[in-house]
């Protein structure tokens, strides 16, 4: 009992550990709620519930009205949750803080500057959103979700992620790669 | 509604395993990609096998009924894919 409570407030699982609490996660969200877990999708329900709002006409096509119709949904619901889960974990190892710049690699990368960050993650959150949007999902929506029911979109998903994500990090880093 | 109920208690789940497996840090997501850390693939492999297994069981038991898989149109998986990952390996998200 004691092992356990220690294993719960360390920092970092192994990560086969957290990806069997992820499993049974997945596999619970079927079988209770008939749902997939996902993240990306959830902001696109948000956008288009704005969308709707501010300007309804440029909101008034397929992709809001069929595909990713606006509303809180249950991935909203999720995400919520989500948000407070990872807090819980930072709680548990008495690790939560307020920063601005979270890593200390990124620094050491692109210079400690704080709106740096800021801006690259807000451009690059636009960039992973639109290719989430092409694909149908993220890494959790489509990887994860699509994968666990082997869905092929899955992995052709996670092959083209992985390409890119490679490329990109071997042009952010040249010499460092 | 309790269906609203039994999204947030999974994704306090959810966000629970992902700060533990450290995906919430750039350096970990970012490493991946650099082969130094695989953590990502270790979490989400892991994940993938427990839930295939979860998920075929059941089924074959008649439990449940898969919800709609996500369709498969090759070209737009791919370069979704390819776009998402610039965004991945930049962000850390």
């Amino acid at each position: 009992m004691k092992f356990i409570l220690n294993y719960i407030r360390k920092e970092e699982w192994s990560p086969y550990v957290a990806g069997i609490l992820l499993g049974v996660v997945g596999v619970l969200a079927v079988l209770l709620s008939n749902s997939l877990l996902g993240a990306s999708g959830a902001f696109e329900n948000i956008a288009g519930l704005i969308g709707k709002a501010v300007a309804p006409q440029a909101f008034d096509n397929m992709y809001f009205n069929f595909i990713m119709p606006p509303g809180i949904t249950w991935g909203v619901i999720l995400l919520v949750g989500v948000f407070f889960g990872g807090m819980l974990g930072a709680f548990s190892s008495s690790t939560f803080k307020w920063r601005l710049v979270s890593d200390d690699q990124w620094k050491k990368v692109f210079g400690p500057q704080v709106w740096k960050r800021w801006v690259l993650a807000f451009l690059g959150a636009i960039v992973l959103e639109y290719g989430a949007g092409i694909a149908g999902g993220c890494t959790s929506g489509l990887a994860i979700s699509g994968g666990m029911l082997l869905a092929p979109a899955a992995f052709l998903f996670i092959g083209g992620m992985f390409a890119s994500g490679i490329l990109t990090a071997m042009v952010v880093y040249r010499k460092g790669y | 509604m309790s269906n609203y109920l039994i999204a947030g208690f999974l994704g306090v789940f959810f966000g629970f395993s992902l700060n533990k497996a450290g995906l919430t840090k750039y350096h970990k997501i970012v490493d991946v990609f650099r082969f130094t850390d695989m953590a990502v693939l270790k979490f989400m492999m892991t994940a993938l096998v427990v839930a295939m297994i979860g998920l075929y069981g059941l089924r074959g038991l008649g439990l449940i009924v898969f919800p709609s898989v996500p369709s498969t149109y090759i070209v737009g998986n791919v370069i979704g894919g390819l776009i998402f990952g610039i965004g991945m390996a930049l962000t850390g998200y």
